[in-house]
């Protein structure tokens, strides 16, 4: 299934990645939330990994979309998981964070 | 200065320039060469040559008043290289400042003796030369104080390196023993270095020893719990150590949140702990 902006690969045992393409429009966050977990529902995926690795900056827009995907998946009983988060993003996002975020993080995807 | 005489000026120094140069190597003897050896002989001889070839090029000049003219420039250029050099030598400002009066001094003698004109008698003369290594001497003081200023931050950066050593105590731990004032710009700074540490190293916990901390306020206190939650959404583990009770009763006083933070009471608590996350069992040798 295609995802604008997205691209979601199976990585085994229920875990998927998702990987942001620079294509990716967050401001049409609902059609593709809805589509992401459609498609984690249907494969039964129980992990979905988010990779940052491409962003030096997580803004407050950019953070609420995350949080929101990771609300979305946490009501169809889906953990998400961002991974490779880059330091200046780290940085900028511990900067104005107020609570505990809904996903998890992690340096990388577990062996 | 008339246009006038800046021409007979740069006659005679055209013409006498061997001899003039010649006579300044003297002045940069006394200074470079006698004690300190800071320049030999043929430095010195180059280096009055270059400063007489400078000095013809600027009363050649359309306007040997104008501080903005590529000769003028060049002249300024050459003190603050010349300065430069002999401070990186271990030369002391006072000396090439000192050396400049003379060469003004010397550089006037000079031109007496081989002009036949008395130019101490000469008000107009007199006031451009001053004016001119007036300036001249500027130029020594502002490559003095930007040698300085560089020499000062980088003994600053080396400083802030050995306050905060982060070291790979163990495969994928670190730790960072802060020790002294935590300011807000040294918080930061730890913080963008930890951060890059842990991306480079892919470390999974991080023990922050605060043993050496003393004193903390509101601010601080922020950037700390900020670094924590950096750390964390990172994907490491952060365990704060060595808090003093003074610290602690601040934190609480601040109402800082501490909710999610890991802290144990020493360096050897919190490395146990980074350990038992991480699966690593450290035992004593069975005898």
């Amino acid at each position: 299934m295609s995802i604008p902006g997205i691209h979601l690969t199976c990585i085994g045992r229920g875990n998927y990645l998702l990987e942001p393409l620079r294509s990716l429009n967050i401001q049409n966050s609902g059609q593709i939330m809805q589509d992401v977990v459609a498609l984690l529902q249907q494969e039964k995926a129980r992990r979905l990994y988010y990779d940052l690795n491409g962003l030096p900056v997580i803004d407050p827009a950019y953070y609420d979309w995350l949080d929101k995907l990771a609300r979305i998946c946490l009501t169809v009983n889906i953990k998400m998981i961002c991974i490779n988060m880059q330091p200046t993003a780290a940085f900028t996002l511990s900067s104005f964070l107020a609570g505990k975020p809904a996903f998890a993080t992690a340096l990388g995807v577990p062996d | 200065m008339t246009q006038e005489f800046s021409e007979k000026l740069v006659t005679l120094f055209s013409l006498k320039i061997g001899n003039i140069s010649g006579q300044l190597e003297e002045t940069g003897r006394e200074f470079f060469c006698a004690d300190n050896k800071l320049m030999d002989e043929d430095e010195i001889a180059d280096l009055s040559c270059e400063f007489v070839n400078l000095i013809v090029g600027l009363l050649s000049a359309k306007d040997p008043n104008k501080r903005t003219s590529p000769q003028f420039h060049a002249l300024e250029m050459f003190f603050s290289g010349f300065a430069q050099r002999m401070l990186m030598r271990g030369g002391n400002v006072e000396d090439v400042v000192r050396y400049a009066q003379q060469l003004q001094y010397s550089l006037i003698t000079a031109l007496e003796s081989d002009s036949g004109i008395i130019f101490t008698q000469s008000r107009s003369v007199l006031l451009y030369f001053a004016q001119l290594f007036d300036e001249l001497i500027m130029a020594i003081f502002r490559t003095y104080l930007g040698e300085r200023e560089r020499t000062l931050k980088a003994q600053e950066a080396e400083l802030r390196e050995t306050s905060t050593p982060i070291t790979e105590i163990w495969d994928g731990v670190l730790t960072l023993p802060i020790i002294g004032t935590l300011d807000s710009s040294r918080t930061m700074l730890v913080m963008e270095a930890l951060l890059n540490r842990i991306a480079k190293d892919h470390a999974r916990a991080v023990v922050m020893d605060l043993t050496g901390v003393k004193n903390i306020d509101s601010q601080v206190s922020h950037h700390l719990i900020q670094m924590v939650r950096a750390v964390q959404l990172m994907g490491a583990d952060a365990i704060i150590t060595g808090i003093h009770p003074e610290i602690a009763r601040a934190l609480v006083s601040l109402n800082i949140d501490l909710t999610g933070i890991t802290t144990r009471a020493s360096l050897s608590d919190g490395l146990k702990e980074a350990f038992l996350r991480m699966g690593i069992q450290v035992s004593h040798k069975a005898v």
